[in-house]
């Protein structure tokens, strides 16, 4: 990229295309977050739960985002692995009242990291501890101790609770992403 | 042996791990990474429960399924409790009236949303809960009273009676068959007897038989959410179908034609096309119900307590663990499939249906706190409960598919997690199908042995295989074409198909004399053969025959004719032996170029003893001849025929250098033969002798 092309992606005339990949667990809220990131207009009133995937686009900050909503149910967690290659990062979203399944979340975050398409990238993943207004809700720090984030040493991560349902710390936290996903691509070119 | 200590290292308890099979220890072996993710345990949960008292269902209908289980208090003090927990958490306790003996969940209509009934057994109730609030209280209908309890409580009621008569008749009638007013009564001192007849007094007892036994038949469907009716066993030996809306009878049968009191029920089918209901009994037999039966029919009986039963659904196999730590396999007609020995006692099992791999494991919890997992008759899994388990379940949980909840004899509730990748090698399994209590292999016939061990050499060493196959088939055909060549060339044969002459040869003799005996045989029916004579061709430096050339006489038709030839064989001392030459015969007619038959005999070598016999005698005719001559020979020879002679019959010299010079020349001579071969000597010294004969003789 010419110092002109830098320029004029810095003033944001031009969008860059990025893909990130939402998983999580089923019953989770990833299509719940990807929802509410949309346009007013384009949101729909009820969600269910996702067949296979779901490909929505949305734009932060001049960053035009293709979201791939994959299904969380135990039978469609393994094609998560076919879009790791092509994504720039990744919401991890976390169903922080279901104490039960927290090492199900664990296991399948190890399976990711582990991924032969993920274990030497410098990608970001961002970590939703959702469903926040539960009584029984777990706190960020909580899940991300019971995760051991802590032991992602070369990747950027961050967590943020959120309510899907309201909005909730969405936008914090993709802010963060955004910001992450344009140092990663500045610094390549 | 890594995979005997890891399992001993995985169960110090277990200390029959050598009777396992290979296949269940290399399984075992593979569990560094357990198949299982501990997602919760709670030692402070002091539940006290039972295999059947513990299920999984969707009791508010959100599709978050609950764990629904009785916290069984069998003391008259303390009550027992239903409990509802979502996911880990404790979300509902309530009181139960009496001892719960087993717990079910069932839809009773289709309608929406499709929130499942609770039913849990207390005494001769079924009380049925739905969204965890009372909906309904079944019982049991009340069986007939024995006529002399009858009469004794008509009795109590006349204003003048016997109490303590009344009470002695009672206790004549059988326990079981007491109502159980009278048998409380019967239980009661007798100062507090009056009392409480006093408190009935006027009212018929009632003999109600207390549910022991509780399973759900799917009415008309095979969904998981169909509508389902409970099935009920009582102590009485009973089995009742409920309608699930109205909650009447649909069906009642006897467990058994003989007394049997069933512990635990299993289903199979749909209640409206047909169904099997499997019925474990406290006699250690398996009866059976289908449709329409009035009387179930025993098809197993064992010699063990049966401890639990499951119905493998599909194939319809009976699982029976029992005490003596076997656990059976059954067919729904009762023939044994398989039988397994585990390595503790069994104390609970549970099926584990893997939708996925569409396959079910049956989950065993032995005595000591570990759960073996099986697929038919093999171990493939293996996991650790804190304490032994007392009851388990798997099925959903919350959101989670594969979760196992398993609660010890401690109190302890533990969940587990089945990881989404875990396949428990059921693809390799089929390969290694070694029975469990086949502990010795099959015989291997032998040409599969053969096969085997053949194989597996070419396996290790294919390019030397092929390689000296490839030499050996080379050499194959170089013997095969040098053959064709010298047949070719020497023109052999027997017999001779136009003149009809067979002609066939024996040697007698072991040499170097031999007498050759040829047989000319006229196979001719008709015809003699005549101007035939037999030429013989031998190499003359090893053969002298007495004849080269015989005639043969006119051959009457059908006789044979013998010729006898005197062979002997030219032997060279000190050179090698030829291993025996052959002397070609040929039958030739007089005044035709071809002879009529050709053959070739291979001489048999002279025997060793022969010739060395044959050796010794010459040279003794030798030395014979030495003394006998009639002229001295010089000096110079003398000598020299001495030193021989002493080299061969005295070996190498092996006296002192003599003084005088006669002794001198001779005792040099001998010298000079040092290390001469005493055969070699012999043979020299016969040269000499013979060279001399010519002129001293």
């Amino acid at each position: 990229m010419g110092l002109f092309t830098k320029f004029v992606y810095l003033l944001g005339v031009r969008k860059k295309e990025v893909n990130v990949l939402v998983v999580g667990l089923n019953n989770s809220g990833k299509s719940t977050v990807v929802n509410h990131f949309k346009n007013e207009e384009e949101r729909v009133s009820e969600i269910v739960p996702t067949v296979g995937f779901s490909v929505e686009r949305f734009q932060n900050q001049n960053l035009a985002f293709t979201a791939f909503d994959m299904s969380g149910h135990g039978r469609y967690r393994d094609l998560w692995e076919h879009y790791y290659k092509d994504c720039h990062g990744i919401i991890f979203v976390v169903d922080s009242s279901d104490r039960l399944r927290l090492v199900v979340v664990k296991e399948e975050l190890d399976l990711l990291l582990q991924h032969p398409d993920i274990c030497n990238r410098k990608l970001p993943i961002l970590f939703f501890a959702n469903k926040m207004d539960c009584k029984d809700a777990l706190s960020s720090v909580k899940i991300a101790a019971g995760l051991g984030l802590d032991k992602i040493m070369d990747k950027p991560w961050h967590i943020a609770a959120s309510n899907a349902l309201t909005g909730e710390g969405l936008q914090e936290g993709v802010e963060w992403l955004t910001q992450q996903i344009r140092d990663v691509i500045l610094s390549k070119n | 042996m890594c995979a005997h200590q890891c399992y001993q290292r995985l169960s110090s308890n277990t200390l029959k791990f050598a009777t396992l099979p290979n296949n269940a220890c290399i399984n075992l072996c593979d569990l560094n990474i357990s198949r299982w993710l501990e997602a919760h345990s709670d030692r402070s949960a002091g539940l006290t429960t039972f295999a059947r008292n513990v299920i999984l269902a969707d009791v508010s209908g959100d599709g978050d399924y609950k764990l629904v289980l009785t916290d069984v208090r069998i003391q008259t003090d303390k009550r027992s409790r239903l409990k509802v927990y979502k996911g880990t958490l404790l979300t509902s306790d309530q009181v139960l009236p009496d001892v719960p003996s087993s717990v079910i969940s069932f839809y009773t209509d289709d309608l929406e949303p499709r929130v499942p009934a609770v039913a849990v057994a207390c005494s001769s109730d079924l009380l049925i809960f739905k969204n965890n609030k009372p909906f309904y209280k079944f019982c049991v209908p009340p069986g007939p009273l024995t006529p002399l309890e009858e009469e004794c409580w008509k009795l109590f009621a006349e204003p003048n009676y016997d109490t303590q008569k009344l009470i002695t008749d009672l206790k004549s009638v059988n326990f079981n068959q007491l109502s159980g007013r009278s048998q409380e009564l019967l239980n009661l001192q007798p100062n507090q007897a009056q009392e409480y007849i006093q408190r009935y007094v006027g009212i018929t007892p009632i003999k109600t038989s207390p549910i022991v036994c509780m399973s759900t038949l799917n009415r008309s469907s095979q969904d998981a959410l169909a509508v389902a009716c409970p099935v009920l066993g009582t102590e009485d030996g009973i089995i009742y179908v409920l309608d699930p809306q109205i909650f009447t009878v649909l069906h009642q049968a006897n467990v058994c034609n003989v007394k049997s009191t069933p512990t635990i029920i299993k289903t199979t089918g749909m209640y409206d096309v047909e169904f099997r209901i499997v019925v474990a009994c406290r006699e250690n037999s398996i009866c059976v119900l289908r449709r329409g039966w009035l009387e179930g029919k025993p098809v197993v009986q064992l010699n063990e307590d049966i401890i639990d039963l499951l119905l493998i659904p599909g194939d319809n196999f009976i699982i029976i663990g029992t005490t003596s730590k076997m656990l059976h396999c059954y067919t729904k007609r009762g023939q044994r499939v398989w039988s397994a020995a585990t390595v503790n006692a069994i104390t609970c099992l549970c099926l584990v249906p893997l939708k996925h791999l569409s396959t079910h494991l049956i989950a065993v919890g032995l005595k000591g706190g570990s759960v073996h997992l099986y697929h038919g008759r093999q171990t493939v899994d293996y996991t650790n409960s804190p304490d032994t388990p007392s009851a388990m379940v798997f099925g959903q949980l919350g959101q989670e598919e594969h979760v196992m909840v398993i609660i010890t004899m401690g109190g302890t509730i533990n969940f587990k997690i089945l990881k989404r990748t875990a396949d428990f090698n059921l693809s390799n399994q089929d390969k290694l199908s070694v029975p469990t209590l086949q502990s010795k292999p099959l015989p291997l016939p032998k040409r599969s042995k053969l096969f085997i061990e053949q194989s597996m050499r070419e396996r290790q060493d294919p390019m030397q295989m092929h390689q000296s196959f490839q030499q050996d088939l080379v050499n194959l055909r170089l013997t095969a074409a040098r053959a064709l060549v010298q047949n070719l060339t020497e023109q052999s044969g027997a017999g001779n198909a136009e003149e009809q002459v067979k002609l066939s040869a024996q040697i007698l003799g072991l040499g170097p004399k031999f007498t050759l005996i040829l047989t000319l045989e006229n196979m001719n029916g008709d015809k003699a053969v005549s101007n035939f004579s037999v030429v013989f061709h031998a190499k003359p430096t090893i053969y002298k025959l007495s004849s080269y050339l015989s005639t043969v006489p006119l051959i009457p038709p059908g006789l044979s004719y013998k010729l006898e030839t005197k062979v002997t064989e030219v032997l060279k001392s000190g050179e090698e032996q030829l291993p025996g030459q052959a002397i070609r015969v040929f039958v030739i007619r007089k005044g035709q170029a071809h002879p009529v038959l050709a053959a070739t005999i291979n001489m048999p070598p002279t025997e060793i003893t022969t010739l060395l016999f044959i050796f010794s005698q010459k040279f003794k005719s030798a030395c014979e001849k030495m003394r006998a001559f009639s002229k001295r020979p010089p000096d110079s020879d003398i000598l020299e025929v001495y030193s021989f002679y002493k080299q061969a019959t005295l070996g190498d010299i092996n006296i002192p250098k003599p003084s005088d010079i006669q002794g001198r020349a001779k005792w040099e001579a001998w010298n000079g033969k040092k290390g001469l071969a005493a055969d070699l000597a012999k043979q020299k010294y016969i040269e000499k002798v013979q060279g001399l004969s010519g002129t001293y003789a």
